[in-house]
């Protein structure tokens, strides 16, 4: 079976998840092409291991991301098996144009796969779980993290192709991400602090935790009422907001049942308190009974290196 | 998240699409911008402004009302208006009630038809406030006796006298107050700049902090003849507005009462007390279970009388037992949810203490529960009751 | 010039979920709703078709009860409604890609906005899928989109950050969160909803051949347990808890 994977950029670079994706498909058995949008990582992608050929598409329709221009250059460069890509919004994106060219069903975001081809996705925002089977070929996409990585040590073939093709998306300006923090009813991720954050200025410290993951950051009814600097925007709970992140950071926060209200249906929820009887980490999933003065340099740090 | 509220028998499938889509509209917005502001609002005492905008963009005031930019849903589709408004809060209710019922409704029934056109259009979209004059300082349930005075001075009336606990009274620009012209009870239309007009705010209040309640004065002020309302004289002018208030009212009062049966369920499912949730107590059960009958049967009621409005196949009585026994059970529900929440149900954090507070005023306000009662048995006896010889 | 706004009806985002006989049960869903990011399209198409006039189309596919949403979006402006009555859970992305681009050809649209998912497949293949049979460009993670002279100028959110694109019809733009929710309806609206007549028809009115599925379901489960709650002791634990955040949970 032939299997080829549209590897995913990073800037410049090959982004990781490329390695993820060529270690599903060895599991499955069967011929490894990558096919690399604008040459970008092609030297990096012959080097991991499994992957028998790289094709480096250069155009200049990969100078920005048109899905339409790219699958149309891309899709005769597809086998009849399995075209695999990461499911990151273009890697779906380009996916579904792919498949929609070469008039087979796409199937996204597989969290796995078995060499059965039996597929296994989260639908209903993780209420449930699916799992399906190809009939035939089809193009899927995976989800990042959710597949090992193959290792180093290929060495396989580049070849360079020169195509192009009309773009019809054109970029008229880049905007900066803004430099404004996510509101907590928006995030997918909040860590919020209580009033044993001791100081408003202590928030600082969940602000640089919060910049490394995108996430919200969010108070405590007792840390807004305490502290005029901490707005009641911020506030989740009874008579903030409520919130059902996937993962929700509770520091210095002792869980009070107003509180509890407006974040226990987080997918996750972490709980940093040096009262090991603090309510809070009766709904925790993973409680870590310290301060937050020695907990939070380390998670910042452990984040950053992820 | 959007409400569900308590629905029990699924009344609301008696309704029709285009009444489940006011409710729908009116729900989101008590979700998105009354519930989030409401505490704030009651602890500065304020009505916001913008709440008033929205209810005119929206198109829900003077529900009933049809022609001059009025709406013309159902009285079925007013009451849902009602309900899912004091579900946020009751003094949010009690704005459109005076609004629709009690100042645009007088103008639409017994108004001129300058008067029509000239109020209704920008009281229906909300950019004119109304208000309703008609209690005073002595007489409340008794508003018959009423002291306020119109005397024609040939090309102009002279106003004297003064109302209480007027909803609105210090945000209106358009008042409709009933005074008495020559021993006979009329409605004229007072506007906020009509010189010897005043109108006060009432402060202090422990209920209906997020409405605003004041005094009218009068003392001579003059009002243009063409203000008076010619369609009606005596105390059916005043009481034909109330009798739509009060259903509005009973509708209502349901509102409240979900909102406190859905704080009290959820607060008592996550509250643990002896290792379970309170939830699990007979006790608790039993008041739950209390509230859930109190409610269903309290949303039929409504429905019915609803269908009747709309046939046009009521007696007043009729609204009467609806607004009683309605507010009555809410203000009770309010009560017990408040119990059920214990120490805690007397924060802002939950709704409770508000409703019930609130609901203290519903009891009183458009007809007191007692005066409803000696309405109820006046009709079965024959005898009314509310006066007597006792000298 | 005619807009097409594709609407799914899904459950809401509140609702449980339950499963039985190896697929979702639909039958025991308490509420449902238009897809949330649906929503933000429609709010733009509504935005376009006031900025530069035309008629506003909303199109779905899905069983008898999707109607409702359809008289929803009449309510805030929407000019005409097309339902493809059709069950579409056991269908393959081929099969709704293609019935989809006939209703959009079917009412002459050349404009066309989605949401960039819905709320109960999460899959995202949809609006690339129809741009590509329709021969339109696509734009993906809208954010934001205009008129700009003869074509359009959208805000797309990329993985280094945002921009600005410029484009020209035929487009389909698939919305990601928008900066303006969708407006509420008003009683006006939800009149003249009352009075609009919804087109429907099957895919074979449309004439879709939709042969087989490529894609056999297997079944639907419910969500694997949670481990129970984990408490670790000091600073120290905070590599584990990462480690576990990352692996066990999948969130980080």
């Amino acid at each position: 079976m032939d299997i080829t994977i549209i590897a995913e950029s990073n800037g410049n670079e090959l982004h990781p998840v490329t390695s993820q994706l060529v270690g599903a498909a060895s599991t499955l058995g069967g011929t490894v092409t990558v096919l690399c949008p604008g040459g970008i990582g092609e030297k990096e992608a012959s080097e991991i291991s499994g992957v028998a050929k790289v094709v480096s598409l250069k155009g200049d329709c990969f100078s920005s991301f048109d899905s339409g221009a790219w699958s149309h250059v891309m899709t005769p460069h597809c086998g009849d098996g399995i075209v695999m890509g990461s499911s990151s919004p273009s890697g779906r994106e380009l996916a579904a144009q792919i498949a929609s060219k070469m008039g087979v069903p796409v199937v996204q975001d597989l969290t796995g796969i078995d060499n059965g081809l039996m597929m296994t996705r989260s639908i209903y925002s993780g209420k449930a779980v699916e799992t399906s089977n190809a009939s035939g070929s089809c193009v899927i996409t995976l989800r990042q993290n959710a597949f090992e990585a193959a290792s180093l040590g290929g060495s396989a073939e580049v070849v360079t192709v020169d195509s192009s093709s009309e773009v019809s998306v054109a970029v008229k300006e880049a905007i900066a991400k803004a430099g404004e923090r996510l509101d907590v009813s928006e995030a997918d991720i909040i860590i919020s602090g209580g009033r044993g954050m001791g100081d408003p200025a202590n928030f600082s410290h969940l602000n640089e935790v919060a910049d490394i993951i995108g996430a919200a950051v969010g108070a405590s009814r007792a840390a807004v009422d305490s502290w005029d600097e901490i707005p009641h925007s911020m506030q989740v709970g009874q008579t903030g907001k409520t919130v059902n992140p996937s993962l929700y950071i509770a520091v210095g926060i002792s869980g009070a049942i107003q509180h509890l209200a407006g974040m226990r249906s987080s997918k996750y929820i972490v709980a940093i308190n040096k009262d090991p009887d603090a309510p809070i980490f009766g709904v925790a999933d993973y409680g870590i009974v310290a301060t937050w003065e020695e907990a939070l340099p380390s998670l910042r740090d452990e984040l950053a290196n992820l | 998240m959007p409400f569900e509220a308590l629905d029990f028998y699924d009344v609301d499938s008696l309704l029709t699409d285009e009444e489940r889509m006011v409710r729908d509209m009116v729900r989101d917005f008590v979700d998105n911008e009354v519930l989030p502001k409401i505490e704030h609002a009651c602890r500065d005492g304020v009505f916001p402004d913008e709440w008033r905008v929205t209810l005119g963009e929206m198109g829900v005031l003077g529900a009933p009302l049809k022609g001059y930019g009025c709406p013309g849903l159902s009285y079925a589709a007013y009451g849902v208006i009602c309900r899912e408004l004091e579900r946020g809060d009751s003094g949010l209710r009690s704005f459109a009630s005076v609004q629709g019922s009690l100042a645009m409704y007088p103008i639409w029934d017994f108004g001129s038809e300058e008067q029509k056109n000239h109020y209704l259009p920008k009281m229906a979209s909300g950019e004119w406030i109304g208000c309703f004059g008609l209690t005073e300082p002595d007489y409340g349930s008794n508003p018959g006796d009423m002291i306020t005075r119109a005397e024609d001075m040939g090309d102009h009336y002279l106003l004297n006298g003064a109302k209480m606990w007027i909803t609105n009274g210090s945000i209106a620009k358009v008042a409709v107050v009933w005074a008495k012209l020559d021993g006979v009870i009329r409605g004229f239309i007072v506007e906020d700049e009509d010189e010897g007009f005043s109108a006060p705010e009432m402060k202090g209040k422990h209920s209906l902090k997020a409405s605003v309640t004041s005094e009218l004065v009068f003392q001579d002020c003059k009002i243009p003849k063409d203000r008076i309302l010619p369609g009606v004289k005596g105390l059916r002018g005043p009481f034909s507005c109330l009798n739509n208030a009060r259903y509005g009212i009973s509708w209502g009062a349901i509102g409240a009462a979900q909102a406190c049966f859905d704080s009290a369920k959820e607060y008592s499912l996550s509250r643990i007390q002896f290792d379970h949730p309170i939830a699990s107590y007979q006790l608790v059960q039993n008041k739950l279970s209390w509230m859930l009958r109190e409610i269903t049967k309290a949303q039929l009621l409504a429905y019915h009388l609803s269908q009747k409005k709309d046939a046009g196949d009521w007696i007043p009585e009729h609204i009467s037992l609806a607004k009683m026994n309605n507010v009555d059970i809410a203000l009770e529900i309010a009560r017990v949810a408040r119990d059920i929440h214990g120490a805690n149900g007397i924060l802002d954090e939950y709704p409770v203490m508000r409703h019930m507070a609130n609901l203290e005023s519903v009891k009183t306000y458009e007809g007191t529960h007692d005066i409803h009662n000696l309405i109820l048995g006046r009709y079965i006896t024959g005898i009314q009751s509310f006066t007597r010889d006792l000298s | 010039m005619t807009i097409a706004v594709l609407l799914k009806q899904v459950p809401d985002t509140t609702a449980k979920i339950a499963v039985s006989g190896g697929r979702v049960d639909q039958s025991s869903v308490a509420k449902w709703s238009t897809s949330p990011y649906d929503e933000y399209a429609l709010e733009y198409a509504l935005q376009l078709k006031e900025a530069g006039g035309g008629d506003l189309v909303a199109i779905t596919c899905g069983p008898a009860r999707s109607s409702k949403m359809l008289t929803d979006a009449a309510a805030v402006g929407v000019d005409s409604m097309l339902h493809v009555v059709a069950d579409t859970s056991e269908m393959d992305s081929t099969q709704i890609q293609s019935i989809l681009a006939a209703a959009i050809k079917h009412c002459g649209a050349e404009i066309i906005l989605c949401g960039k998912q819905a709320a109960d497949t999460n899959s995202g293949s949809t609006g690339p899928g129809v741009a590509s049979l329709l021969g339109a460009s696509c734009v993906g993670m809208v954010s934001e989109v205009g008129i700009e002279g003869d074509g359009f100028i959208a805000q797309r959110g990329i993985s280094s950050g945002d921009e600005r694109v410029v484009v020209s019809k035929p487009c389909l733009f698939t919305f990601d969160k928008g900066l303006t929710e969708l407006r509420r309806p008003n009683v006006k609206g939800i009149m003249m909803a009352k009075k609009k007549v919804i087109e429907s028809v099957s895919a074979g009115d449309l004439g879709v051949d939709l042969g087989e599925s490529g894609v056999k379901i297997n079944s639907h489960a419910p969500p694997p347990e949670k481990p129970p709650g984990q408490k670790f002791e000091g600073a120290e634990s905070v590599p584990t808890v990462v480690a576990k955040l990352r692996e066990e949970a999948n969130v980080i």
